[in-house]
Parts: C-alpha cells; sequence; structure tokens
C-alpha cells in the first residue's frame, strides 16, 4: 500500500531542473569522482582540476560528479578508438561545467540539469545535450533491512515529514502504512542533506514538493533549500560523502545519484522502493526508470530541456533525469568543432551501450530523444 | 543674315523674352507643385500608412514580452489558474496575430523585414504550443515537466520572437523616419527655389529693359506675373517650414520617446518574467540576478537610460508619466531585491509570496510602473499624431495655389508683353 498520488496545485514548484546546480556531488575533484561501480580503464584519460586550453585532438570536460565515472570510461575508449582525440575529464560540478562551457574555459561542461533561460538569455549559443538517463536513490541504514533483497516502502510525504523532523523513528506508523506486514525497529531516524547548491537536492526536493504539497508551501524545491532543523541531521558535500556517512550511521537516510548505488550497497545501505505518482512503489532498476522517462519521449521539445521527476507512468521509478551536455555553437576552431561533434556523436551511441551504462546503473537514451540530441549536435559548429 | 538682322529686332526681343517667361512660369509651376506632390503625400504616407505600421509593430513586441511574462506568471497560480490572466495572455497572443498580419501585408520589397517576419511567423506557434503544453501538464497534475515547457517556451519568447519582433520594429522605425525626412527633405525645394531665382531675375531684368526701351515705367502683366511669383514662392517656403517642423517635432517629441518607452516596458517585462522563472526553475544560479542588474541599468532611471532618454525628448503630459515610472521603478527594484535575497536565502515560500500575491511590492509595483510607462506611451503617441497630422495637413491648398499662381504668371507675362509687342505692328 503506496501513498497516493499527489497532484496538487504547487504553486511554486514547477519546472525543470535546472541548471546551474552547483552539483550533484559537490566540491572540486580530482580522481575522487569515481564511485563504486566505475573504473578508469584507459592511460590516456587524465582526470585533472581544471581543464587546459587545447587544439583539436584534445577535448576539455569538466561538470557533474555524477557523471563522472561515465565520463571517465567514455574518455578512455573513445580515446583507443580514436587515438588521434584525447578527452580530458574533469570532475568539478553540474554549476562550474555549465560556467565553463559558457565561458569557453572548457570545450563540453556536464549538468544533471538542463540550462535555465536565464543561462541561455546571459548565453545564446549554448546547447543543453542529454546524454544518458540517471535517477536518483534514497539509501538508508535500517538494521535489519539493508540487504539487497529487501526494500523498504517510501513515499514524498513521509519522506518530507522525515526531513522536516514530524518522522523521528523507523518504528514510526506513517511508515509502517507503506510497508504493512513489516515490522521497523525503534531507531530513531538520522536525515542526511547536501551542503551547498546540489542537483541532487533539487531532484529530492522536487519528489517532496510534488507529492506533499505542505513541503512544497513550506520548503519547496531548489538546489538548495532552507532546510527544517532536525537534531541529529547530517550535511554532506558530495554523493560519495552520502553514502559513505549513511554506511557508517544507523537509521540515517540519504539521496544520492544512481550511479551511487553500487558503493551505497557495498556500504551495506539498503535502498526504498519510492511511490511514484500513481502511488506504486518502485525500485530503480533499468525497466522502471525506462518505464518512467518513455511517457515524456514524444513530448520532449527540440532543445530536450524537460523535467521528468513524479512522471504519470504507473510502473515508472519516479525520481529520473538526463544528464546533459552543455556545449556552444560557437566553436572557434572548426576543427575542435568537429571533434566535439564526433565524441558527442560517439557518446549518445556507442556510448550508450550498456557496456558502459551496467556498471553505473545509467540507462540509454530513447532512440527519438537521440535523434533529437544529434540535431543539436549538428549545430555546433 | 536676314534672321539674325531680324533677332536683333525690338519686336523679335519681345517675342523671345515672352516665350521665355510663359515657359518660366509653367516650369516653376510645374516643378514647385510637383514637389509639394511629393512632399504632401509622403507626408501623409507618414500619418497613414508608417505611423499606423510602427504603432503595430511596437504593439506587437510589446504584446509578445505582455504574454509571456502573464503566461509564466498565471502558471505559477497552480492547476486551476485564474480565468482573466488567461485571458489576457489570449488577447496578447490575438493581438500580434494581427499586428503580424498588417505587418505582413506591408513588407513587400523590403527582404530584412520580410526575413523578420517570416522568423516571427514560424515561431509564433511554437511558442503556443510550449505554452499550452506546459498549461496541460500543470492541470494534469505535472507541475514539474509543466514548468520546464514553460521555461523552453520563455525561451522562444526570448530567443527567436522577441528579437524577431525588435528587428521589425526597428525596420519599421527606420521606415517611418526616412517617409518623415522624405515628407521634408530640402533637395527638391532647393532646385524649386533656384527656378523661381531664375525667374525672378528675368522678370526683373526684363521690367527694367522694358522701363527703358518704352519709357514706361510699370509693366503691369510682369509686374502682376513677380507678384504672384513673391506669393507662391513666400506661401511655398512657409509651408515647407511649418511641415518640417510638425513632423520633425512628431518624431522627436512623440515616435522616438515612444519607441523608447516601448523597450522600457519590454524591459520592465523580462525583469517580471525572469523574477518568475527564477523561482520555476530553482537553479540556484546568478544568471536571473544577473540578468536582472543588467536589464534594470538599462531601464533607469539614471543618466543614459531608457527613462532618461524618453523623458528627455518627451513633451505635455507625458512627462509626469515619466517621471512617476521612475519613482515607482525605483521602489519596484527594492522590492526586486528583496525577491533575490530571499531567493538567495532559499527562503522559497516568501520568496513566492513576494512574487505572486497581488498586493506584494514586487507584484502591484509591476503592475504600477507597467501601468506608468504604457500612459506615457499613449501621450507620446497622441503627441506625434497631432504633429505629424498638423504637419501633413499644412501643405493643404498649396499645390493648387502654385499652379493657379503660375498660369496666371504665364498668362499675365504673355499680355504684359503682347501689348508692347503690338505697339510695333
Amino acid at each position: 500500500m503506496m501513498a497516493g498520488k499527489n497532484r496538487m496545485p504547487l504553486i511554486a514548484m514547477i519546472a525543470a531542473f535546472l541548471l546551474v546546480l552547483t552539483v550533484a556531488c559537490g566540491g572540486a575533484s580530482t580522481g575522487g569522482a569515481s564511485n563504486g561501480g566505475a573504473s578508469n580503464g584507459g592511460a590516456r584519460l587524465t582526470v585533472t582540476d581544471k581543464p587546459a586550453g587545447t587544439g583539436p585532438g584534445t577535448l576539455t570536460e569538466t561538470g557533474s560528479t555524477l557523471l563522472a565515472p561515465l565520463m571517465s570510461n567514455w574518455a578512455a575508449d573513445y580515446h583507443r578508438q580514436v587515438p588521434g582525440v584525447t578527452v580530458n575529464a574533469a570532475a568539478t560540478s553540474s554549476g562550474t561545467g555549465i560556467k565553463d562551457a559558457s565561458a569557453g574555459t572548457a570545450d563540453i561542461g556536464t549538468t544533471d540539469a538542463y540550462l535555465s533561460s536565464g543561462d541561455l538569455v546571459k548565453n545564446t549559443s549554448l546547447l543543453n545535450i542529454p546524454l544518458v538517463i540517471s535517477a536518483q536513490q534514497v539509501n538508508y541504514n535500517v538494521p535489519g533491512f539493508n540487504d539487497p533483497g529487501t526494500h523498504i516502502n517510501l513515499d514524498g510525504k513521509v519522506l518530507a515529514e522525515i526531513y522536516n523532523g514530524t518522522i523521528t523513528k523507523w518504528s514510526d506508523g506513517r511508515i509502517a502504512i507503506l510497508n504493512k506486514g513489516v515490522r521497523l525497529p525503534s531507531v530513531p531516524i538520522v536525515p542526511l542533506v547536501r551542503s551547498g547548491n546540489s542537483g541532487d537536492t533539487f531532484l529530492f526536493t522536487s519528489y517532496l514538493s510534488t507529492q506533499y504539497p505542505v513541503w512544497n508551501a513550506d520548503i519547496g524545491y531548489g538546489t538548495s533549500v532552507a532546510w527544517p532543523h532536525v537534531p541529529g541531521e547530517l550535511s554532506e558535500a558530495s554523493n560519495k560523502d552520502m553514502v559513505d556517512t549513511c554506511g557508517r550511521t544507523a537509521g540515517c537516510v540519504a539521496y544520492a545519484g544512481i550511479s551511487y548505488l553500487n558503493r551505497a550497497i557495498g556500504n551495506g545501505c539498503g535502498y526504498a522502493a519510492l511511490a511514484n505518482a500513481a502511488g506504486n512503489p518502485e525500485l530503480p532498476s533499468g525497466t522502471t526508470i525506462t518505464a518512467s522517462v518513455a511517457s515524456f519521449v514524444s513530448s520532449t521539445p527540440p532543445n530536450e530541456t524537460i523535467s521528468m521527476v513524479n512522471g504519470p507512468a504507473p510502473d515508472g521509478y519516479p525520481i529520473v533525469n538526463y544528464e546533459y551536455a552543455v556545449v556552444s555553437t560557437s566553436q572557434r576552431d572548426p576543427a575542435k568543432a568537429k571533434a566535439i561533434r564526433d565524441f558527442l556523436n560517439w557518446a549518445i551511441t556507442t556510448g550508450n551501450s550498456m557496456t558502459y551504462l551496467q556498471a553505473v546503473r545509467f540507462e540509454p537514451l530513447p532512440q527519438s530523444v537521440v535523434t533529437l540530441a544529434k540535431a543539436q549536435i549538428a549545430r555546433i559548429g | 543674315m536676314a534672321a539674325r538682322s531680324w533677332a536683333a529686332t525690338t519686336p523679335a526681343k519681345l517675342r523671345v523674352l515672352s516665350v521665355a517667361l510663359v515657359l518660366l512660369s509653367l516650369a516653376w509651376g510645374a516643378l514647385a507643385g510637383w514637389t509639394v506632390s511629393q512632399h504632401s503625400s509622403a507626408a501623409s504616407d507618414v500619418v497613414n500608412t508608417e505611423q499606423p505600421l510602427t504603432v503595430a509593430a511596437q504593439q506587437m513586441y510589446q504584446s509578445i514580452s505582455d504574454a509571456d511574462v502573464t503566461a509564466t506568471t498565471t502558471f505559477l497560480s497552480g492547476a486551476e489558474p485564474p480565468l482573466a490572466p488567461l485571458q489576457q495572455y489570449r488577447r496578447d497572443i490575438a493581438t500580434a496575430a494581427a499586428d503580424l498580419t498588417t505587418l505582413k501585408g506591408a513588407a513587400n520589397g523590403n527582404s530584412q523585414l520580410t526575413a523578420a517576419i517570416g522568423k516571427f511567423s514560424a515561431s509564433l506557434p511554437l511558442y503556443t504550443s510550449y505554452v499550452a503544453q506546459a498549461q496541460s501538464d500543470n492541470a494534469l497534475g505535472y507541475p514539474l515537466t509543466g514548468g520546464s515547457f514553460m521555461q523552453v517556451a520563455s525561451e522562444e519568447a526570448h530567443l527567436v520572437l522577441l528579437p524577431a519582433a525588435k528587428t521589425i520594429y526597428s525596420l519599421q522605425d527606420a521606415a517611418l523616419t526616412s517617409a518623415s525626412d522624405q515628407a521634408t527633405s530640402l533637395p527638391p525645394l532647393i532646385v524649386a527655389g533656384v527656378l523661381a531665382l531664375i525667374t525672378a531675375f528675368v522678370l526683373f531684368r526684363a521690367q527694367r529693359w522694358l522701363s527703358r526701351r518704352t519709357h514706361r515705367v510699370f509693366n503691369y502683366g510682369l509686374l502682376t506675373a513677380s507678384a504672384a511669383l513673391v506669393i507662391s514662392v513666400v506661401w511655398l517656403a512657409a509651408t515647407f517650414a511649418v511641415a518640417r517642423s510638425d513632423l520633425s517635432q512628431g518624431i522627436t517629441y512623440g515616435s522616438r520617446p515612444a519607441g523608447t518607452l516601448a523597450q522600457a516596458s519590454i524591459d520592465v517585462q523580462q525583469v517580471r518574467g525572469d523574477q518568475v522563472l527564477n523561482l520555476i526553475s530553482r537553479s540556484g544560479d546568478t544568471s536571473f540576478k544577473d540578468n536582472y542588474q543588467q536589464v534594470r541599468a538599462e531601464i533607469g532611471p539614471g543618466p543614459g537610460t531608457l527613462l532618461d532618454t524618453a523623458a528627455a525628448s518627451s513633451r505635455g503630459p507625458a512627462v509626469d508619466k515619466i517621471t512617476a515610472a521612475k519613482a515607482d521603478a525605483s521602489s519596484w527594484y527594492t522590492a526586486n531585491d528583496q525577491v533575490y535575497n530571499l531567493d538567495l536565502a532559499s527562503a522559497y515560500a516568501g520568496e513566492t509570496h513576494l512574487v505572486t500575491g497581488s498586493s506584494s511590492p514586487a507584484s502591484s509595483g509591476f503592475d504600477r510602473l507597467e501601468s506608468d510607462i504604457n500612459n506615457a506611451i499613449k501621450d507620446d503617441l497622441s503627441a506625434f499624431r497631432t504633429s505629424a497630422s498638423a504637419g501633413a495637413n499644412a501643405f493643404g491648398p498649396l499645390e493648387g495655389v502654385l499652379i493657379v499662381a503660375s498660369l496666371l504668371m504665364a498668362v499675365a507675362c504673355f499680355f504684359g508683353l503682347a501689348r508692347r509687342i503690338r505697339e510695333y505692328q
């Protein structure tokens, strides 16, 4: 029995995942971007703090740490297949990715959310091109329920009431209603939140806002929100820290990008089945993530800006999103422009095979979205 | 030899002089009449064709901007938005579509204008389809998806529709200025003036020669022709001076500040729209705030800003309204600063209330500022119509007067010299 779907008028909520998130996994980084599922496979791959200025044989990428493990693998394999091109990937943050792509200090920025119209008005030459489908998991550390074969059911309302301090123990009756026949322990709940601006916070609070209007009215959604003070609450700087801390903290609940699921499981965390808009609890699997995205495919606009949180698919996982590449259509060097086009076209075709995606639990783009992405890529010149 | 000796005779000289003066009189009438006809037609074109087209282009530009901010703001009202703003959005779109039809019909031959109109025409249905999708998603309970479509719609408005509308307005405004320049251009008038001087010189020399040759002080025919020439030249010059002044004033103190204010209005709508989109997108970046600071600096008040420029070139009641707009803009900015401060603190509930509350300073301040600016635009356009119509009407009966005067000159010259010629027969 899951929570009923919430579709109240949510004043202020709306839109999109936006943009500029200072994203997902915070902080500048070096090799620390990798997570439990991915590996840097190529000697040619360079992960740097800052992209360097380069000729057409070297592409600089900076941005989403959620995407970083996959980008690392792409970069290594692409160089093996196209030896003349090296991709320098820098795991920074989505906000930095957008900023660098906009300023021309990186050839490709990556972000968990699409550009805001504010960014596009500031720099009209920017495109946001979907690279893969991602999702967000909700992890917990509840003794006795962390086995990968066992999952606690949660919905937006209950999560909101945990994060606003109304529900303080796992044995609370409101959680029990979602988990009929299961007796959860009377362990205090320790909510984990992301510090600073984060694309993951945007996705998570969007889910809470769409499912629980009270949260939307009181707190709302955003890359950063004024979290209600909850005793014992912990604040973490990155996806990696979220799942690592959760693994060490009994009673925790946390949210993180799907590419950190393997790491979370490795840390001994469980992950929840989340109620979708139809009220059905769904786990983040290839089937449920794809089902959720499928309901948006036909209405995806040519610039591929679309929010897919809490969509209408009755069998879909509710927190899904595209990982985007942000690229300028106005490249100074035609050879560099061609190199960028070739790499991005490779990423959304060859790079979208499960060979690359499985380890980080991303899903491939639907064919019609690939077609739209190719049309956008063709504009880079 | 015989012909040369005949030509040297006084009757022959009188006949040549008669023919020359008749031709000069008729040429003066034709040239001056044509000049007046051309200028009068151009002045009429300014008032009856170019100015309405410029107003249509300006209205289309403002309508799209208003539609965008109205649709975006209405979206925040939830799944069941109030009817009034929805109707306002539909009115804006209908107005823009009607203006587009008007402008399409007048774009013949101007490739730049045709291209911009083509771009606008292609984008308008796309824009409305995105808004419809956003409204539909919102009504079905998917506000986040709807919000992303609202953002896509706004991007279409800001990246395609509004730039195209601005181009159309700029080209149409240039056509208005060109028509006004043509209506008051000096070269044809100078040519007519030179011909008038030549005619006057010939008339003067002819009368002096006749006076010396015939010992008659006055030749009444030539005197009448001279008087007709002087009257028609003075009338022509005075009319041009009045028309030029009126049309120039209409452009300088009416049409131009109205255009400047229209741009200010569109910028104000952009600030408001960005404020709402920021609330929708919650991107956590500062791009909307950066855009706000930049656009605010363009709107004014302050030296060189749109409001100050418009105030400097407006006259009459518009000035008071622009003064009010400046004061209202300053207090509205204070409310906007508060909005962005709340955004920075992630205090979305307070930010939402401040942006959407009907009596909040951000919301009511926007309405007041828009009202000030639009009222000033109306005053400026009214000033333009008054001045330009006066300029166009100044030509009045002048064309007929010049033709009659030139015929009178020709007849007077002919009869005035015919009497002298007859004296030698």
